[in-house]
């Protein structure tokens, strides 16, 4: 499925729409200077605006099917840790509850959005908008499949777009931050600087994998890394570093046993706690977003990404890893229970940076024998 | 060995003991559980649990047989129930209590101090209401005559004594095959009432056959497990008002006239005699109504196992009080 050429018809049409309204009906009207409304619609259908509008239609029809693979995700899983817990899991709305979601969210944009008194109201606003903005910015740099991807009218995709990728991952502990200090409560501060305190712990052994990536492909793009997988996939050789990638990435999208920031029973649902309403939701669903896009990122990273026989198209292969990958996350958190703030530091520091750099050793030494 | 046993202490938080055996275990289990088994979930609406004989649930009042003593309304921790004054058809003026479920914990004390089996907790939980006022259950929805007593309480037969009919015969002291009644002098009545030691009783009922005056009737008493106050009288306190008997949902209070008490007036005339509260206490349910309705003080609840402590103890005020009808 080729993204920019589906974009580039559907805005090629919207905006001879446009140009039709202008000059065909607007310019049955009197026009007493001449030409000024088919001029305005010859500039809808230049290609600079073309070009521009499927940019925009690239972005919204990448995040459509960001948001409705999160509504997939959230019901996986909740249907899986459902099945570990023996019981049922969502089952009334829809079919095997699969609007349960969609229940939700209904419920949530009906309640009232409340400002705490005390809260700095700037602090409180901005924060799930850096969050949500952030976590959507993410996905531009993730593609599906070769074609499948947010491309300029070169046909270029982001260069380094794995590096794009992990720098705004870690935009998101600054929001996290300034919502739990701008809440103005005791449980909101402390999951705040948890985050930052987990987000030191975690970045560098994330990131020291990823290089050991880098490594053998020698670049930094999405394409150039899973089309060196052709042969044999990264996770394989590299299976060290897919385990600490997993944890590495549970830990970058808050999830249990990796959950400081937000820890239910002991922080109130942490750095949430005094948000309500919609912006409450927007976190939990941007949440699961991170998580979609963490799996992606694996996937591409070490299972192959859109690499798979012919009878699926690529970007099913992709969805495919994603979900298992997805499933291991929630297998985990339904097995593991969440972790000390310092045994974090002490698993991030002690445990998993040495492993990381082992990792790249490995890495290092598969290149110099010259096998990748 | 307490190093031994931190050393393996040590062992088991290891990475095998922290995140493969779990991860193991909830393996084995979710495979189980999707494969070979069905959800643990009961669907709610469509099924419902069986709910075992003893449950909790909504409160079921019985108008003809609570006595409206209130004893519900005092022992609850929650403070959820009132009493509720209510003209009723049938029964007249009338007081029940009500429960308020926003606050009830379903402790069910109110139900085990009951006195006559009247109030009692049905299996029915689907309480919700989208109005906090409806959580408000005022008697008359709570009113169920026909709820069968699932557990009802172990019950005595009581020889209740009623005094006014009673001439002080001491048939009744002849009668008794354990020697259990003895005729006690109530204070300036110049009357001689038997009273009935209930720990010594057979609940025979060979005294009731033998009352030639009918006073003595076999009244049903049932065993609760808390400990009942007693009021305990103070005779110089007394006025005669009679609220004390119009309080009593139990009948064991009766007036009675002390002769020799009218007031004389200046032209020589003698006005009515007073009146003095007397107590059957054998047929008391500790409620103390009698209490909160006197206004001078004369009576006072005192729990069963001090009451005759406080009988023979003199009051703080300085006269030594002579309480009930008995000593």
């Amino acid at each position: 499925m080729d993204l920019w050429g589906i974009s580039y018809a559907i805005s090629d049409i919207l905006m001879h729409i446009v140009y039709w309204i202008f000059s065909g009906l607007l310019g049955l009207l009197p026009d007493p200077l001449g030409g000024f409304f088919d001029g305005i619609g010859l500039w809808f259908v230049s290609p600079g605006v073309i070009a521009f509008i499927t940019m925009l239609l690239e972005a919204l029809i990448v995040i459509i099917v960001a948001l409705l693979n999160v509504i997939i995700l959230i019901w996986v899983e909740r249907k899986v840790l459902a099945r570990i817990m023996d019981s049922r899991g969502p089952f009334y709305v829809g079919p095997l509850g699969f609007f349960q979601n969609i229940a939700d969210g209904a419920k949530l944009f009906v309640k009232q959005i409340i400002i705490p008194k005390k809260a700095d109201k700037f602090g409180y606003q901005i924060a799930p908008i850096i969050f949500v903005g952030s976590s959507l910015l993410i996905l531009a740099a993730i593609p599906l499949s070769a074609d499948f991807a947010v491309k300029d009218a070169t046909g270029a995709t982001i260069p380094g777009g794995i590096l794009f990728a992990f720098a705004v991952f870690a935009i998101a502990p600054f929001s996290i931050l300034v919502a739990g200090w701008s809440e103005n409560n005791k449980y909101t501060l402390i999951g705040g600087m948890r985050s930052a305190a987990q987000m030191m712990s975690y970045e560098i052994p994330m990131l020291l994998t990823v290089a050991s990536v880098f490594l053998l492909v020698g670049s930094f793009s999405f394409g150039d890394v899973v089309n060196a997988q052709q042969n044999i996939w990264f996770g394989i050789p590299l299976f060290l570093g897919l385990i600490l990638f997993i944890a590495c990435m549970i830990a970058e999208v808050e999830r249990i046993p990796f959950d400081l920031p937000e820890a239910e029973a002991e922080l109130v649902e942490g750095w949430t706690t005094e948000y309500c309403g919609m912006r409450f939701g927007f976190f939990m669903f941007t949440e699961y977003l991170r998580g979609y896009a963490g799996c992606g990122i694996a996937t591409a990273l070490f299972l192959g990404g859109w690499i798979g026989p012919d009878f699926l198209p690529g970007e099913i292969w992709f969805l495919i890893k994603a979900y298992i990958v997805f499933v291991v996350f929630v297998f985990i958190r339904g097995a593991l229970p969440r972790i000390r703030t310092d045994q974090i530091l002490d698993l991030g520091w002690k445990r998993l940076l040495p492993l990381a750099v082992l990792n790249l050793l490995i890495a290092a030494t598969f290149k110099i024998l010259g096998w990748f | 060995m307490p190093e031994q046993t931190c050393e393996r202490r040590r062992e088991k938080s290891s990475l095998t003991g922290l995140v493969i055996k779990p991860l193991w275990t909830t393996f084995v289990q979710t495979v189980r559980n999707s494969f070979g088994g069905r959800p643990n979930t009961v669907l709610y609406p469509h099924e419902k649990l069986v709910l075992p004989p003893r449950y909790r649930g909504k409160h079921a009042l019985s108008f003809t047989r609570c006595i409206g003593c209130g004893q519900c309304v005092d022992i609850c921790p929650n403070e959820c129930m009132w009493m509720k004054k209510i003209e009723d058809p049938v029964l007249g003026k009338i007081e029940r209590p009500g429960v308020d479920y926003s606050r009830c914990l379903f402790c069910g004390l109110c139900v085990e101090i009951c006195p006559t089996d009247a109030l009692l907790m049905t299996d029915q939980y689907e309480l919700s209401s989208t109005d906090r006022q409806g959580l408000r259950y005022e008697p008359e929805a709570l009113r169920n005559d026909d709820y069968p007593v699932r557990e009802p309480k172990d019950a005595i037969l009581v020889p209740g004594l009623d005094v006014t009919k009673c001439k002080g015969h001491e048939e009744c002291v002849k009668a008794c095959p354990v020697k259990c009644i003895t005729m006690v002098e109530v204070e300036k009545t110049g009357k001689r009432v038997p009273t009935i030691d209930l720990s010594v009783c057979t609940h025979c009922g060979k005294c009731v056959e033998a009352c030639p005056e009918k006073a003595l009737t076999m009244t049903k008493k049932l065993i609760v497990m808390f400990e009942r106050p007693m009021p305990v009288f103070n005779l110089d306190n007394c006025t005669g008002c009679g609220a004390c008997v119009r309080a009593c949902p139990a009948d064991v209070i009766y007036l009675l006239e002390m002769p020799g008490t009218g007031k004389k007036s200046a032209d020589g005339k003698v006005g009515k005699d007073k009146k003095r509260a007397v107590f059957a206490l054998e047929k008391c349910i500790g409620c103390g109504r009698c209490a909160k309705a006197c206004r001078f003080g004369a009576l006072e609840m005192v729990p069963e196992s001090k009451y005759r402590e406080a009988q023979a103890a003199p009051k703080p005020k300085g006269k030594p009080k002579k309480g009930g009808k008995k000593e």
